[in-house]
């Protein structure tokens, strides 16, 4: 175990990366909800201007569209160097050799994200503006997922749980969790042709998927609290992060609804009957992209169940040699010690 | 939960599913304005046996000759004269075609970028979000408006559609855009839309006239025929003339400061025995057989009297095509059309102090005395050229009456 006293520094990236690219999307959610896309009509260029050049008082104090239309740009180029850095150094100091290959993988995200957000501008396209739009999280958790495995639980975890039921539903939960970001990006971006009876589908099926998302998740929070699980307290961490996230989310959900659109029974309540809607309003605004950052958080956070429990999966490890035993006796505890020799040397898996 | 209610939910939450595999295969078509399939069933139900979609097509054909297309709008000038103006055109083509910006850094396609998702591109009130919200958002076609300084039958001013852009409505879907007008960029949108709005709206009614025409008088569908001229005139001469069909409001009275929008007791020296004196005349002209508002309001002003309607963008393709509202099996026959499930008007909740034309006295005093357009809610009988009816002292005791059923905490 040749790094462990030195500093870790793909760690140091792979968090900064992951930790970039969430304003990242807040600002990008900013964007769509002001329908700033096509606020800077060229690209690379901010018209006509270098990325980096473009007048900074024009920027600051220019139309709010365009702040953050060309903030979102270059929050995205900081980004792209964070993600160059940490490639470097787990080229350079990273002995998992998928790993090394996986930190590439992001940076080629990256900058496909980049192009197509380039597209985007160029072609006018609200197709790739979606796909744009959904790679984000996408990307995100792609990100947390470097972060998750360059931490000490995803080092110092033991294969101690056999597979049963919170492995494959945590996977469920992942898979429910994306579908949604898709779908809510079919609601968000409707296109002036979407008929009513179209939107009406898309919106059953968010919700749809709500009620899966919810279900997967009092599943998990369940779950850990049982055997075999019960023996690994450090699975309730996530779980109990994504209950929290849940309900927030819920109510963020039919916050962004009445943002939207209001409710239909606006004529139960008094407050309700008051309310009116402002359209680009602030507090409208946040809503409505809070909601989506928190469906990538909800995302990046399924990934964090998914390497904390198959970490912790008996049948998944082929080679326990991959473990690193801490020296820490009192931290492991006496029925590991006897499967591995404490303090082996870190392979690759 | 009425229109929205569960039971029709889960029948229409399972069709969603079966709607979704159809979506998928769709790519992005050509937009365009819709025609007028909903009118052209109404019309040619009775007593024509022509296909609906075959006349609103014909007569989509023609209006576009008039008004252009949907990404160039243009207006019939060579027909109507160029004294005859009703709309500012420069402002209508940039709220209309696609959303951004040119190099000259304007923005463009306003109207899709605010509106389209509930008005819909034609202006047909079938944007996507049309079925998920109630009341349904506006279809301007029809040209009838309901918040306005104008009697019934007569156009809204610009200010009139401005105000309600700018203030929204509260308890719909209908939202402020003050916010776009409070940014120093965004500053001529509203101006903008309210020319868009008149111009879909004269556009929509032109083609329904035009349609009827066609159908019930067999007039010829061409652009040069004397009687669709004189149709085209008649719409645009209505829109031209809005503003001075405005109505004047008359001095309100010492214990109604129209300023202050705020009707609270103890100000203006307004004491709580004049105040219980007002309610009492008031409550008596909100009882009375003369102006029947218990009928509607109920006796307590919460909304639930016995008189129970549809609106007149509903009765146009049920009542007045011989079909009942009420019969989900008759009503049904329209909705490949574009009709959406009929939903009764409700007459407004006095207690929660929510108006959606505006709350300020002398915005409710034009309500009264105008009635709402489109809606069951009539104009007040007026005293007026020797008229029975209530008189201006007797409208604002009204007034000061329906604003203080509002509960207070
Ligand atoms: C989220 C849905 C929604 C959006 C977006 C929206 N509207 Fe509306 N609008 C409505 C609804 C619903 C009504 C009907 C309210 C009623 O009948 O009381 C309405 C009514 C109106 C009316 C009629 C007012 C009257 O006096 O009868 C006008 C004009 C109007 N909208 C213009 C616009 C314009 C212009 C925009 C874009 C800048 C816009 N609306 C955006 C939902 C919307
Ligand atoms: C035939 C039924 C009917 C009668 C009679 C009637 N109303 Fe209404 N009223 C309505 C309906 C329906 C609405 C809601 C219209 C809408 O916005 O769709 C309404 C709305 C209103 C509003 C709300 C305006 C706003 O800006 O929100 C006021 C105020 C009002 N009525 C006052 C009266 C008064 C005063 C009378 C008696 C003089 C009266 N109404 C008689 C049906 C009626
Ligand atoms: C676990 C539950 C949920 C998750 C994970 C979730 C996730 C998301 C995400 C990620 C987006 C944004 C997609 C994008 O912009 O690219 C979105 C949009 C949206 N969601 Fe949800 N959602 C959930 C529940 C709900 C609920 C309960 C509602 C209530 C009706 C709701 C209403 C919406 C709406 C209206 C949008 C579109 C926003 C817009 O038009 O800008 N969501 N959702």
């Amino acid at each position: 175990m040749s790094s462990e006293a030195k500093f870790n520094f793909v760690k140091l990236w792979a968090w900064l990366s992951a930790m970039f690219i969430f304003p990242l999307i807040w600002v990008g959610g900013l964007v769509t909800t002001h329908d700033a896309g096509m606020a800077v009509p060229d690209w690379p260029g901010t018209y006509g201007y270098n990325l980096f050049l473009y007048p900074i008082s024009t920027w600051l104090y220019g139309p709010f569209d365009l702040l953050i239309e060309h903030g979102h740009r270059l929050l995205g180029s900081w980004v792209g160097l964070l993600v160059i850095f940490l490639c470097i150094s787990a080229w350079a100091t990273e002995a998992r050799r998928w790993y090394r290959w996986a930190s590439v993988g992001l940076l080629a995200a990256v900058i496909a994200q980049g192009l197509l957000g380039g597209f985007r501008v160029v072609l006018d396209e609200r197709t790739i503006a979606m796909v744009h739009g959904c790679g984000g999280p996408l990307v995100f958790a792609y990100a947390s997922f470097l972060a998750f495995a360059s931490s000490s639980d995803w080092k110092h975890a033991w294969p101690s749980i056999a597979p049963k039921g919170l492995w494959r539903l945590s996977w469920v939960l992942l898979g429910a969790s994306v579908t949604q970001l898709v779908l809510g990006a079919q609601l968000r971006h409707a296109l002036p042709s979407t008929t009513p009876v179209g939107f009406m589908s898309m919106v059953h099926l968010h919700l749809t998927f709500a009620g899966v998302v919810t279900a997967a998740i009092l599943g998990v929070w369940f779950l850990v609290r049982r055997n075999p699980y019960r023996t690994e307290p450090r699975l309730k961490v996530p779980a109990n992060a994504l209950a929290g996230l849940l309900v927030v989310q819920l109510a963020l959900g039919i916050g962004t609804w009445m943002a939207n659109y209001a409710l239909p029974w606006s004529e139960t309540a008094p407050s309700l009957a008051r309310y009116v809607i402002s359209a680009k309003g602030y507090w409208e605004s946040m809503l409505v992209t809070a909601h989506q950052a928190t469906g990538s958080l909800l995302i990046a956070f399924s990934t964090w169940l998914i390497c904390r429990v198959g970490r912790r999966q008996i049948s998944l490890v082929q080679n326990p040699n991959s473990f690193t035993i801490p020296q820490d006796a009192s931290i492991v505890g006496t029925a590991r010690e006897t499967q591995t020799t404490v303090g082996q040397p870190v392979s690759a898996i | 939960m009425n229109r929205s209610a569960v039971a029709r939910l889960s029948a229409a939450w399972l069709s969603s599913f079966v709607g979704l595999s159809l979506l998928v295969g769709c790519g992005p078509s050509k937009l365009e304005y819709r025609p007028n399939d909903l009118h052209a069933a109404s019309l040619t139900r009775e007593g024509s046996d022509q296909d609906p979609r075959a006349v609103a097509k014909k007569t989509s054909a023609l209006i576009e000759q008039w008004f252009g297309t949907l990404d160039e709008p243009k207006w019939p000038a060579e027909t109507l004269g160029a004294d005859l103006e009703a709309v500012r055109m420069d402002s209508v083509s940039r709220c209309a075609g696609p959303v951004g910006r040119g190099v000259d850094k304007v923005e463009r396609g306003v109207f899709r970028k605010h509106c389209v998702s509930c008005h819909g591109l034609t202006g047909d009130g079938l944007g996507a979000a049309a079925m998920l919200v109630e009341p349904y958002p506006r279809d301007f076609r029809r040209g009838t408006f309901k918040f306005k300084s104008t009697p019934v039958g007569k156009k809204p001013t610009r200010q009139d559609i401005h105000r309600t852009l700018y203030e929204g409505i509260p308890g719909t879907a209908m939202p402020s855009f003050r916010a776009i007008d409070e940014s120093k960029e965004f500053a001529h949108d509203i101006d903008d839309l309210v020319e868009y709005v008149r111009f879909l709206a004269i556009r929509g009614e032109v083609e329904r006239r035009v349609m009827a025409a066609y159908v019930r008088e067999g007039v010829e569908l061409d652009p040069d025929s004397g009687r669709l001229k004189e149709l085209l005139a008649q719409v645009v001469q209505k829109w031209a003339a809005s503003e001075s069909d405005a109505i004047e409001i008359p001095e309100p009275p010492a214990y109604i400061s129209s300023a202050a929008g705020d009707l609270a007791i103890g100000i203006d020296g307004i004491d709580n025995g004049q105040h219980v004196e007002l309610m009492k005349k008031g409550q008596s002209l909100f009882e009375s057989e003369l102006t029947a508002c218990v009928k509607c309001h109920g006796k307590t002003g919460a909304g639930d009297g016995a008189s129970q309607d549809y609106d007149e963008w509903t009765k146009d393709w049920t009542i007045l095509a011989g079909i009942d509202p009420k019969q989900s099996k008759d009503w049904k026959e329209m909705k490949p059309f574009g009709a959406l499930k009929p939903v009764l008007a409700k007459p407004r909740n006095f207690h929660w102090g929510a108006y959606h034309g505006g709350k300020s006295p002398s915005e409710i005093f034009k309500r009264i005395v105008l009635g709402i357009e489109g809606t069951p809610m009539p104009p007040v009988a007026r005293a007026q050229n020797g008229n029975p009816g209530l008189s201006d002292e007797e409208l604002w005791e009204l007034v000061y009456y329906v604003m203080h059923l509002e509960e207070r905490s």
